[in-house]
């Protein structure tokens, strides 16, 4: 008896570590054992885990799988042409189709417009005084060119001092940058001294640009724009500089160095003036 | 009243005068280089103090090697000049004296900053050390990669071409 108690107490100072190590082991492997019977416990452990795998996953796929999806949609387009325009037709159709319906009726109001007393006898007098028959009048009035934007711009810097838009575009203090830098390019290029850029063309826009001594004034129109209308918006450009650019923009729009007995323009009475000039223009 | 500015970003081929601006005004970096045509136009809203902001239009103008080429109306009415240099590359750097008295001349002696970008691709005691043996001036060191010291520089134009200060 005495001799086993001491085997005992030889084994326990022997593997006293050991036992500790093994139960400790044992505790570990009974919370795993609990993790991985317990489902949420598990989810907590897994998710994590699952989620970041899917947003690496997820943000790999423009450069891991977007070249194969593209060749293989571009095949799939080559391979089967008609099943695609059945599938796109009905939607560009009704697109042209309610863009037609919007231009007839725009072109119908301004034709009942036209064939009212006062309007008809004008253009009857208008023929009979120009070159142009009744029929060519009244085509002329229908698609008449529309003013949709004008910038007010120094010349040299090209920042924006004032503006007038029909319907807010892109940021216009970087149209206008680089309205300038075209302009200022274009004009570099032919170096022709004492001449400048007058008209940039783009699809159903002409930007037609009248520069003065330190401004210029960019007006973007839509529609059909001849010789007429050239000279009638010019006219009205004119008009505007008069009235307003006699006095030094600079002094006007800088206001901290105004002098005292220089008359005070703030921005906001140029953008008004502007609209005023241009938001019924007929050009 | 905001007021506009018109800032220029000059520099020779290839410092990152591109990367710079996107930085600042996107807030990303792209690794692919591009070569700037001509000239790009962004523009950023800064706020100097409360209640006061300035718009920078910011030309960012192709780069090259010889200041002089660089067109007259581009420069023209300019409110401050950014002259970025590679601290990498010693060749944007070596020659620029002559090329900062050429932009001075140039642009009536706008308010400059002179920037060193790239500070990512070198240790910053090795360029601080290399820049003073050469007597190279510069007011910010920088990094379009990591961002580091973009807006504090673009803040510091913003202040120096205010007239509403």
């Amino acid at each position: 008896m005495e001799d086993i108690n001491r085997i005992e107490a030889i084994k326990n100072i022997l593997f006293d570590k050991d036992l500790e190590y093994i139960e400790d082991l044992a505790k570990r492997i009974h919370l795993l054992e609990e993790i991985l019977n317990n489902d949420e416990a598990l989810t907590k452990k897994i998710d994590p885990l699952v989620a970041n795998q899917l947003l690496e996953f997820t943000e790999k796929i423009p450069t891991n799988l977007g070249p194969t999806i593209t060749a293989t949609l571009k095949e799939q387009i080559k391979n089967q042409k008609d099943d695609v325009v059945d599938a796109i037709f009905p939607i560009l159709g009704k697109m042209i189709k309610k863009y037609v319906a919007q231009e007839i009726r725009l072109v119908t109001e301004k034709i009942d417009d036209q064939f009212n007393f006062v309007s008809r006898w004008k253009i009857k007098m208008k023929a009979l005084f120009s070159s142009k028959k009744e029929k060519e009048l009244l085509l002329q009035q229908l698609v008449s060119p529309t003013v949709e934007q004008v910038l007010l711009i120094e010349k040299d810097s090209g920042i924006l001092k004032a503006s007038y838009t029909k319907a807010k575009s892109i940021d216009e203090e970087m149209v206008s940058g680089m309205l300038t830098a075209i302009k200022s390019f274009v004009e570099d290029a032919f170096n022709k001294k004492g001449q400048s850029l007058e008209l940039i063309e783009y699809e159903l826009y002409q930007i037609v640009i009248q520069s003065f001594v330190t401004h210029y004034i960019a007006v973007v129109v839509s529609g059909p724009f001849g010789v007429n209308s050239k000279n009638k918006l010019q006219d009205l450009i004119f008009d505007f500089y008069n009235r307003f650019m006699a006095i030094n923009v600079d002094l006007v729009i800088d206001l901290p160095t105004l002098a005292n007995n220089t008359k005070k323009v703030t921005k906001a009475t140029i953008e008004k003036e502007l609209q005023n000039s241009f938001r019924d223009a007929r050009i | 009243m905001q007021e506009s500015k018109k800032i220029v970003i000059l520099g020779h081929f290839g410092v990152g005068k591109t990367s710079l601006i996107r930085r600042f005004v996107e807030n990303s970096f792209s690794d692919k280089y591009k070569v700037t045509i001509g000239v790009h136009i962004s523009k950023k809203v800064v706020t100097i103090k409360a209640n006061q902001t300035i718009s920078l239009i910011l030309w960012d103008i192709e780069g090259t090697d010889d200041i002089n080429a660089i067109r007259e109306g581009y420069l023209l009415g300019t409110h401050g000049v950014f002259f970025v240099f590679d601290v990498s590359r010693p060749s944007t750097f070596q020659n620029i004296a002559e090329d900062l008295d050429l932009t001075s001349k140039k642009t009536n002696k706008t308010p400059t900053l002179i920037i060193g970008n790239k500070m990512d691709l070198a240790n910053k005691k090795d360029v601080e050390q290399l820049l003073a043996e050469n007597k190279i001036p510069y007011d910010f060191l920088m990094s379009a990669k990591t961002g580091d010291n973009v807006d504090e520089a673009f803040l510091k134009i913003a202040e120096l071409v205010n007239t509403n200060a």
